[in-house]
């Protein structure tokens, strides 16, 4: 008797919970449902066109209408160290953004981490924030041509207001190797510098103030505090702006368009525009693709190491 | 460890006699002339950009601080040379003297010449290059159309691909946060992870083969559809739906925000007859205000100011502002009023708007980084 009022009690229980299983299977139904539209958006327009470009690599599709498409094996993998051609766009080019991303990820600490700390040691000042950040709604085009209005060699503002107060003597020119390589990544750094602070200013203020104020009292200098407390705690913070200023970096474009990378200045060919080129204008459309996926995937695998890096100290 | 700090521990006399008050003094001090240099500098290109806006090519080789004054248009000028000072066309010149485009004005015709032969008034010849002078940018933007199109056609159509990004992207980052907070952590992590991978994907890395996706949907390309209504607005729609596929910044700012809305609000909501979609209409919307801002302004610059997208996409007469400011450096390379005066117009909706609205920057850019 009791065994079975045990048993019919199970069977209810059992009954619940199936119940229960399917209002709750019902539930993650509908979740998913409403999880899909932008996810299924996401994918095919993100991860799907690795899918796509995976087997043009292998042809020789020149333009996006070729209609005689043939497969070369591993041809567009070996131009790098068989072509010329390729060879002569290609490595000036590599050797012309490295330059940049080092350039500019100095900028990420001279512009980015100097005014965090200045903003957290005097503390937060909205009105100055504004200011820092407002470069930001500028758009990479306008920031180019910026670029090109301050320091042309003739005409550029600053040239002539510089040579005006006697600060230099002979005219910095935006289109020169040098000029192009030390003003460009100084008006990005100039341009990113509120989104850099803003990193870096939260992840200072994250840090427990009883660390910070016991430093103090343990007599702990600014450098000290600087080196043993502050940056070590916003360990995130640094890899958060590493990952954004390095994939940022390669995939610059706006500006260098701005100034005349497409037409009129070489020396503003970095591998973004290289690529752009072969896509677009000198139907090399195949061997495009492979030296994007060969120049970023790498840089991928690195973004996905760091942010992985990031969520495990983070948490 | 010890050793240093003991080291540290006796000061040099000299510093000592700031006293800490005095070196915080000290130190406020150096800060603020810090952010003035800071400041000064960050505006500058900006004022430089107006200014430049208002100087003809011709005085650029100089230092202006302020708009220059139009110097006097002496009537002994050829008719050719100011054509070339001020970029203007001699077409555009006759039509606006009243001259029959089929008489030939010789280049070198000098101005006096021109008002004695057609009957116009000096002083209206005067006028009219003197305009020139200061705003011709501006004219020429403002009035001339390139391609097809205008400057306020490119503008709407930003504009339009603006706002409609923006709501769309909202809606669905809000159905994206609210159906991964209800699922299991591993499945919340799953979605989450691929959206992370949008962060180290650049777009320049996806950039062709996704414009290859794009013409296997919509055939966008030259020859395959004529231009018209659908074509146009099929590109404006690719630009719409590379805008909206979700960000994992979005993602995760709507889903922290809605995983920390209390259970019971929905299952009360329930009870009550609330369907899923009333629940996050009435209930759940109007608590999100605060991740709804963050999204806006950090997104608003960055669709406002995209520029590689529609520049591959769009047709030059269907284009939106910045392609349609590249493409008018193209044609008039030598005019460098012309084009500092249009990026200064793009520049300008921008700033404004951010500058009323400073205070949500500011929050939103903020409660953004600590989420990133």
């Amino acid at each position: 008797m009791t065994y079975t009022r045990i048993a019919q009690r199970e069977g209810v229980e059992q009954n619940t919970t199936r119940k229960a299983s399917v209002l709750e299977r019902r539930r993650i139904l509908r979740d998913w449902l409403f999880i899909l539209p932008q996810f299924s958006l996401y994918v095919l327009l993100t991860i799907v066109p690795f899918i796509v470009a995976i087997p043009i690599l292998f042809t020789d599709m020149a333009s996006f209408t070729d209609p005689t498409v043939a497969p070369v094996g591993l041809r567009n993998f070996t131009a790098l160290f068989t072509d010329p051609s390729v060879q002569a766009d290609y490595f000036p080019a590599l050797r012309r953004t490295l330059v940049f991303v080092v350039l500019n990820y100095t900028t990420v600490y001279i512009f980015g981490l100097t005014l965090a700390l200045l903003m957290f040691e005097v503390g937060f000042r909205g009105g100055f924030f504004t200011i820092v950040y407002l470069p930001l709604m500028v758009s990479g085009l306008a920031v180019g041509y910026m670029a090109v209005m301050l320091f042309s060699r003739e005409t550029g503002t600053a040239n002539l207001l510089l040579r005006q107060l006697g600060l230099i003597q002979t005219p910095i020119d935006i289109y020169s190797p040098e000029g192009t390589a030390f003003i460009l990544p100084l008006l990005v750094g100039w341009r990113y510098a509120g989104y850099n602070m803003a990193i870096f200013l939260s992840g200072l203020l994250s840090i427990p103030n009883e660390t910070i104020e016991a430093s103090i009292v343990d007599g702990a200098n600014y450098w000290q505090r600087l080196w043993k407390v502050y940056f070590p705690q916003m360990l995130p913070a640094f890899i958060l702006a590493t990952t954004m200023c390095l994939i940022g970096s390669f995939a610059v474009f706006d500006e260098l368009v701005a100034m005349g990378a497409l037409y009129v200045n070489p020396e503003a060919k970095l591998l973004s525009i290289l690529f752009f080129t072969y896509g677009f204008q000198v139907n090399r459309l195949a061997m495009g693709m492979t030296l994007a996926v060969i120049t970023f995937v790498p840089l991928v695998i690195l973004g996905v190491f760091l942010q992985r890096l990031q969520r495990r100290l983070q948490y | 460890m010890t050793a240093a700090t003991e080291r540290q521990l006796p000061p040099p006399p000299r510093k000592r006699g700031l006293g800490i008050a005095g070196r915080r003094r000290l130190l406020r001090v150096i800060a603020l002339i810090v952010m003035l240099v800071y400041t000064v500098l960050t505006l500058f290109p900006f004022y430089a950009l107006f200014v430049r806006s208002f100087v003809s090519t011709r005085d650029a080789a100089q230092l202006h601080l302020w708009i220059p004054e139009a110097a006097e248009v002496s009537m002994d000028m050829q008719v050719g040379n100011l054509g070339v000072f001020y970029n203007l066309d001699m077409a555009v010149i006759k039509d606006a003297f009243g001259i029959p485009q089929t008489e030939f004005l010789m280049a070198r015709t000098t101005l006096r010449q021109v008002a004695e032969k057609y009957n116009i008034p000096e002083q209206q010849i005067k006028d009219y290059f003197e305009g020139f002078y200061t705003f011709n940018g501006w004219r020429t933007l403002l009035t001339g159309s390139l391609y097809g199109t205008t400057f306020w056609a490119a503008l709407g159509r930003t504009l339009l691909i603006t706002v409609i990004s923006l709501t769309l992207a909202i809606i669905l980052s809000i159905f994206t946060g609210y159906g991964l907070s209800g699922l299991r952590r591993r499945d919340q992590m799953f979605v989450y992870n691929i959206y992370l991978l949008q962060m180290v994907i650049p777009a320049m890395l996806i950039l062709l083969p996704q414009f290859l996706i794009f013409q296997w949907f919509f055939r966008l390309f030259p020859g395959y559809n004529d231009p018209g209504a659908t074509r146009w607005g099929l590109q404006l729609l690719s630009i719409i739906l590379i805008n909206i596929k979700g960000t994992a910044l979005s993602t995760m700012i709507f889903t922290a925000a809605i995983s920390a809305v209390p259970k019971e609000l929905e299952d009360s909501a329930s009870i009550d007859g609330a369907s899923s979609w009333q629940y996050v209409r009435y209930i759940l919307l109007p608590l999100l205000k605060v991740p709804i801002v963050s999204i806006i302004v950090i997104m608003l610059p960055l669709i406002y100011n995209q520029f590689l997208e529609p520049y591959v996409y769009l047709d030059p007469a269907n284009t939106t502002l910045l392609p349609f400011i590249q493409s008018a450096v193209g044609q008039f390379s030598t005019n460098f009023q012309l084009i500092y005066s249009a990026i200064l117009a793009s520049v300008l909706p921008l700033v404004l708007v951010y500058l009323m609205f400073r205070r949500f920057f500011v929050e939103g850019v903020m409660a953004g980084a600590i989420k990133g």
